[in-house]
Order: C-alpha cells, then structure tokens, then sequence
C-alpha cells in the first residue's frame, strides 16, 4: 500500500481501490466488514497511521454511507465500501441522497457483489440500485483499473454532486495482479462552509427526480466522449461480445483458447447510464451481439432497450442471460464464457475420452465432503447443544430464528436454527413469532444474535419485542469481535481503537426493561441448560447474554491453554459404539474416534481444553485429567 | 497468447496456502512476468477447503485457471489435492504433493473413512500427467511445528524444475514474504533433498 509511485507491485482488486483512494486524495472512510469487501477500509485503516484519513467501522452500512456523504456536504473527499447486501441496509439512504445531492467533497460507494454467494446469503446484482437510485456505475475489470477507476468515480461524484457507485465482484476484489501506482496525493483536506449555507433536503422530489434525470442524460454524453470503454479483437464485424467487470478477462481468455481471434470484445467500464451513441455504434449492423456480465442481465437489457431505437434490417441477433447462451445464475468463468460462444458460433463441444471419465468417477467417489464446522472448543457449539437439550425438555418445542455470524454454521449444527435470514432478522421474526400464541402457534420462541449483529441491525426489533411484549427469548452470543469477517473491533469490544469508546450491551439492553435478564458463561454448559429452560418458560420478553470465546481470536493473540489440565476419555467408562453422543451429536472438532478401542478419544493437539464435552457425557467418561 | 504456466495450491484452512500464492506470485514479479492470483477464502477458511489458482505470466487473464489449463498442482494436503485433479488437472498436469493428511471433522469423528493415501496416489497418478509424493514428517518432527509445510514444498518444486521460477528469486520471497526465515530455509533445503531422493529412485 505504501510503494512509492511508478512502483509495479502485486495487490488485490480490494487494496487497489484503497490505494486508488489514497492517490485520489479521500480522506474520509467508513464501511461495516463483509466478504467480499472488508479489506478495503482494512488496508486504509492501516494506511492511516501513515496518511491524513479518518477510517471507521461504523455499526451498519446505513451509518457508515451517511457519514461518509456528511463529510462530502463539509468539502471532505469520502469513500463508503460495503459488501452486497450491505448495500440493501445502506438503499434507504441512497435512494434520497441521490436527489438532494452530496457534498463539494465527493462520494465514492465501493459495492462488492458476491456472484454464486460464496460468502453471502444470496448473489444479489447491486448494479440494480445504479438504476433505482439514478446514479453513475463504473465496473473495473482489473486490479490496476480498480485503482484507476477510484479517482474517475470522485471526479465525476464531485462535479454532478451525487454518490458514484463502483461496482466489484470476489473474483476481482480477491484476486492479485500487478498494478502500476501513482503518487499518493499530497494536498490536505480541510471542511469548507458549505454545509452552514446550503441545506440538503428534498423539498419536491419530483423536481430533483428531474434533475436528476438530466445530470444522468449529461453524463451518459459525458462517457461517450470518454475513453472509459474500449473494443479490442479482430476484423470479424459479424460478431461483438460486450462485456463488463472481471468477466470481460474470462471473455478475453475465452476467445483465445477457442483460437477465434477475429471477434471484437467491448470491455464496457461505464454500465449505467451506457454511453448511448457508442452502443447504438457497437451494435448496428452486426450480425450477433453476445452480453458477458455477472450476475443479472442489467447491460443486456440496457442495451435491447437502447437498440429498440435501430430500424428492424440494424438489429443483431441478441444472447445472453434472456435467451439462456449464458446462465441467468451462479458465477462465470473462462468456461462457461467458452460454451456461450461454442453455443453462438457453432463450435462442437469437445468429446470426452471414456477412459478419462470413467477415472473421475472413481476418484470422485474416494472424496468425502470438507464441511465448515464450528472450531474446537468454540462456544456457539455449547450454546446449540444447550438449546437442543432444552428443547428436548419443553413438550411443546422450540423454534429458534437466528442471524448472521459465525453462529449461522448453526443451521448445520443438529438443525439448531430453523430461520437464517439478514442481519437483524432474527430479533424481527421472533419479535412476530412471539405474537402468535392467540393464532395457535405452541412451541416457545428463541432467537440467537452475535454482539456485532446486535449493534448492526437488533435494536429496533429489540425495543419493538419490549413494546409489544413479544413472547420471546433472546440469546446474544456476545464473544466481543466480529469474527466472521475477520476480527474488527465493534462497540461492544473491550480493546478499542485509540479515540474510540466501549458501548455495553448490558446496559442497553437493562435500559430496555426485559421481563428477565440474565448473563451466563458459554463453557458451562450444564448452566446454561438451566438458565435457558427458565428463561423460555416466562412469559414477556427474555434477554440472556452469553459470555462466549471465540477461539481463533485467542490464537491469533497467542493465547495458550497449557495453564488447564488436560480433558480426557476414561476408556474403561466410555460406552463406545453404543454411545457416540460426544463425536457424533455434540462433535466437537477435537473428539476423536480411536477404531482400535472403539472409544471415543480427545485429540491432543486440537483440545484448547475448556472443558465444555465433560457434562455432554452422560457416563462421566470425559473428564479433566489429574495435574 | 503468451507461453502460459498455470499452478493451483490446493490445501485446508489454516495451511498457509494463501500465503503460499504470494511468494510464487512475488517471485514471478520479480523475474519481471506478470502473475495474477485468485484466491478462495471467507467463510470457506474455517477448516474448509481453500484454492489458491496462480497464472504466472497472465497480463490480465482472469484469476481462475480454466478446465485443461493445469500445468502444476501443488499440494499440501492428499485428500484435497486429489479434490482439485478431478476439477482441473489433466495429462498436462504435473502434480507436487504433501502426503501428510488432515483429517475431515467427520472422519475423526469415525462417522466417514479418510480414502487409503495409497488410493489417493493411484487415483491422481492416473488424472495427471506426472505425481510426485511427499513425506515432510521428518521435516515436521525435525522442526516440532507443521508451519514451514509450504517453504518445504516450494523447496520441492523449485528442484523438480517445471516452472521458470528460478531458486533465487523464490527464497527472495520467501524472505520478504513469510516470518521465520530460518524454519523456512531449513524446511526449503529438506523440500530440495527429499525432492531429490524421490528422483533418485
């Protein structure tokens, strides 16, 4: 991040457009973490021992954008990163700052889209809100352009007065290439006097809505004068592929290992609004336009729209994610671009050797699944098991709606979880679900929320629980980080930033009032069986706050757990194969199955030794090794 | 297009493989190519599977190394190694493997059998072109710790020769890139020899 300019060096798509930042000239940035695009306030957060820029993980996106546009009204240059769906959280925000207008300083919304949801609960298009919310979007296909494009998008943000979206993919923001840097600009940021003079408001939405339309008319003349979007290929003016973002490389590759080097390629940086006239001048009189993007169709039906202009005898033929050349879902990549232009062009599909398929069948059938598992000793893992013995206790059941965390792997764990929606939702469905008793409704209602999600998005259905006293109980797994993404500090962690202040989950959620309030230990487990059985049989709303640990975080701050004695299994009480409870039901990571004994065993090298297994056994054959 | 050279690091959370990337990739950087990575991680981190694709000379290829493309496997663990092949690995392929396994959570639980490594070997020496199967037992025992497993094995690759990396440019960023230098040098050297030994035979 700190290479002098001209310097060739490696970065990913996500430190590149921190480095675009900084040679930009931002000095303002806030973001909540999210995969893909954590590492962008990241890096600029380490940048800023260095340089001139505040940066904060703020509680939400919603919060982290209005932030940053206020330093845009104050004459600061802001940058506001987020992942997808932070992007639905921050919409409501979006969708009136574009008509009032951001500030001298400028705004650059950095989306990172999740295509396949590799680490996301859906494969949303955010392009979708360059739409809704009349705003510029600009989709970098390389790291360098990702740096590039940050310095055009606030140019643009600081001469129309309204957020510029740039729009990335994970395979963009996790990827390394080598980028050529610029000076990191010199000039300090200082707050002008705008702000006192000017109000930003929106008096009559419809006018704004005009201008709106018209700076976007502007624009669109403004990106086709520019060289922001470029065709490349040969002299076959039968077939153009436009294509946008990291897919436009698998594009490039495509065509090249297909040895079809005559088909010209548009790598269209400017998706909204599309510079008009150039696609009128792409497209007419071409025999077949082929559309590569992720994940929506969002350029393809932009461009049927612009080319419903063309007389009849102009119009290409048409393929993409509507006609089904190129899968409507999922992520691209050099092979599935292959098939759509094997599919267009008439290539055959290479045949397959007998031999070779019958030899992946085979090995394919040795490959038993990797799956993602709550880590040795974490205390999630304690707090489903516990759930799971209470619900065996009550007759009428549970339902347990939960959140967004580490603590989702939940839905894997023995089904502890019914319901995984977004941030916050898991307080919100409760807070219905605690409603239904009079329609019938019979089991008791748990949700489950981590301490960075109880400050993203719990409160107002927290407080809306209380005011309508929800029959409900309300576990939040508090271990004091936002693992998840990767260990940023949120409100509630004890260490804080320098300047940054602890905000107590206790006290908020005593300042509530709850029908009940208890805080427990997430070791012990026995405890909590109790102290959850009670909870769930009072009416109102209940609040437990678990004391949890997560345990990558003690490694990662070298913690070690040598001071315990160790956990063992007393062979000769283990009741073996009959059993199975510790490594089959309660499965921690570091019970083991010894096939020699037939008994369960504990995995030295992977026990922190906490000791949570000892009552999961119900023949006392786990237990704390004698000193 | 320009001569090509592919390698895909396939291994489990917690193995270093991202890190691994990074030196290969600083190194082709500093022989003045211009490599590009693509990395799996996020939620797939916890002990799941993790990909590390590396295109030597890319320009600005995508990240991902396309089906039939895979000119180097490396792999610092068999089960995952083998997951890899049957995705992408071809005649083409040559393939550089730790044969140290890492249990899944569900076969040290006894409810799943871990495949025979012999298996595993049969089974990637028919996928790929050429297999190469190694042992850092000695290396982990010698050492006490399993950390220096990827200097270990670019120790291996470099003496196999299939890539244009030179020795000099890989230790320059083993040094820049990863912590320990000494663990790592020691673990390089022992990757060059049992690397050695294997050909021997």
């Amino acid at each position: 991040m700190e290479s002098s300019s001209g310097s060739k060096v490696l970065m990913s798509g996500n430190e590149a457009i921190a480095r675009g930042a900084l040679e930009a000239g931002i000095c303002f940035c806030a973001s909540y973490p999210g995969t893909p695009s954590t590492e962008i306030a990241a890096a600029l957060m380490k940048s800023s021992q260095n340089h001139d820029i505040y940066v904060e993980w703020s509680v939400n996106e919603k919060v982290a954008l209005e932030a940053c546009v206020a330093a845009s009204w104050a004459g600061i240059p802001a940058l506001c990163s987020m992942k997808s769906l932070g992007l639905n959280v921050a919409a409501d925000f979006l969708l009136n700052v574009n008509l009032s207008g951001t500030g001298a300083g400028g705004v650059v919304l950095v989306v990172c889209d999740d295509p396949r949801g590799h680490s996301s609960s859906n494969e949303q298009d955010s392009r979708f809100y360059a739409k809704a919310a009349y705003l510029p979007l600009l989709e970098p296909s390389t790291c360098q352009q990702a740096k590039d494009v940050i310095s055009i998008a606030l140019a643009l943000s600081q001469k129309h007065r309204i957020p510029v979206i740039v729009r990335s993919t994970t395979r963009l923001s996790h990827s390394r290439s080598v980028v050529k840097l610029r000076e990191i600009a010199s000039a300090t940021c200082t707050t002008s006097e705008e702000l006192a003079n000017a109000p930003y408001n929106v008096p009559n939405p419809h006018l704004k809505h005009q201008e709106l339309g018209m700076k976007l008319k502007e624009i669109a003349q403004d990106f086709e004068k520019s060289k922001l979007n470029s065709v490349s290929g040969g002299e076959n003016t039968d077939t153009l592929i436009i294509a946008s973002g990291v897919a436009f490389r698998y594009t490039k590759e495509a065509v090249d290992l297909l040895n079809i080097p005559s088909v010209q390629i548009v790598n269209l940086l400017t998706s909204h609004p599309l510079p008009q006239k150039d696609v009128v001048d792409w497209i007419k009189n071409r025999q077949k336009v082929l559309f590569v993007e992720e994940v929506d169709p969002f350029i393809e039906d932009g461009v049927l729209a612009i080319a419903a202009e063309l007389h009849l005898d102009e119009i290409p033929t048409f393929s993409g994610k509507r006609n089904g050349v190129v899968p409507f879902f999922g992520e691209l990549d050099t092979n599935t671009v292959m098939d759509a232009l094997r599919s267009i062009q008439g290539i055959p599909q290479k045949h397959q050797d007998e031999q070779d398929l019958n030899t992946l069948k085979l090995a394919r059938q040795m490959l038993i699944p990797r799956r993602l598992t709550f880590c040795a000793g974490c205390t999630h893992r304690n707090v489903y098991w516990a759930l799971g013995r209470v619900k065996r206790r009550i007759k009428e059941g549970l339902i347990v709606t939960g959140d967004i965390g580490c603590y989702s792997l939940g839905v894997f764990y023995n089904e502890a979880m019914n319901t995984m929606q977004a941030m916050g939702s898991g307080i919100g469905t409760a807070s219905g679900l605690g409603q239904l008793e009079r329609f019938g409704l019979k089991q008791k209602v748990v949700t489950v929320a981590g301490d960075s999600t109880f400050f993203h998005a719990c409160l107002p259905g927290l407080v809306n629980a209380k005011h309508k006293n929800a029959n409900m109980t309300f576990l939040i797994l508090d271990n004091s980080t936002t693992a998840m993404t990767g260990f940023q500090p949120n409100p509630g962690t004890s260490k804080q930033r320098l300047g940054n202040t602890v905000v107590s989950i206790e006290s908020i959620v005593r300042a509530i009032e709850p029908s009940h309030f208890e805080i427990i230990n997430a070791v012990d487990i026995d405890a909590m069986i109790e102290t959850i059985h009670k909870a769930v049989e009072i009416d109102g709303l209940k609040v437990i706050l678990v004391n949890s640990v997560c345990r990558l975080e003690e490694q990662r701050l070298g913690k070690t757990h040598e001071e315990f004695s160790r956990v063992v299994v007393d062979i000769n009480l283990c009741k073996g194969e009959n059993c199975r409870i510790c490594t089959d039901q309660f499965s921690c990571l570091a019970i083991g199955w010894n096939e020699n004994l037939k008994k369960a065993e504990v995995i030295e090298n992977l026990c922190i030794r906490c000791g949570a297994c000892i009552p999961v056994c119900p023949h006392d054959a786990i237990k704390g090794a004698e000193p | 297009m320009k001569n090509q050279y592919n390698i895909l690091i396939a291994g489990v959370g917690g193995q270093g493989n991202l890190v691994c990337g990074c030196v290969l990739a600083e190194a082709a950087l500093q022989q003045g190519l211009t490599p590009t990575t693509g990395e799996t991680f996020g939620a797939s981190r916890r002990g799941g599977t993790v990909l590390t694709h590396l295109r030597l000379d890319a320009d600005d290829l995508g990240p991902l190394i396309p089906r039939e493309q895979l000119d180097l496997l490396l792999g610092l663990e068999p089960l995952e190694s083998l997951r890899a092949a049957v995705d992408l690995a071809t005649s083409r392929t040559t393939a550089i493997i730790s044969m140290t396994k890492i249990e899944t959570p569900e076969s040290i639980a006894g409810k799943v059998k871990y495949p025979e490594i012999t298996e595993i070997k049969r089974s990637l020496r028919a996928i790929c072109g050429k297999v190469y199967s190694l042992d850092p037992g000695r290396i982990f025992a010698e050492t006490g710790t399993r950390r220096a497993l990827n200097a270990y094995m670019l120790g291996a690759m470099v003496t196999s020769g299939v890539t244009s990396l030179t020795e000099e440019h890989i230790l320059r960023a083993i040094q820049t890139t990863l912590k320990e230098w000494d663990l790592n040098r020691v673990a390089f050297e022992a990757g060059k020899k049992d690397f050695r030994s294997l050909v021997d035979l």
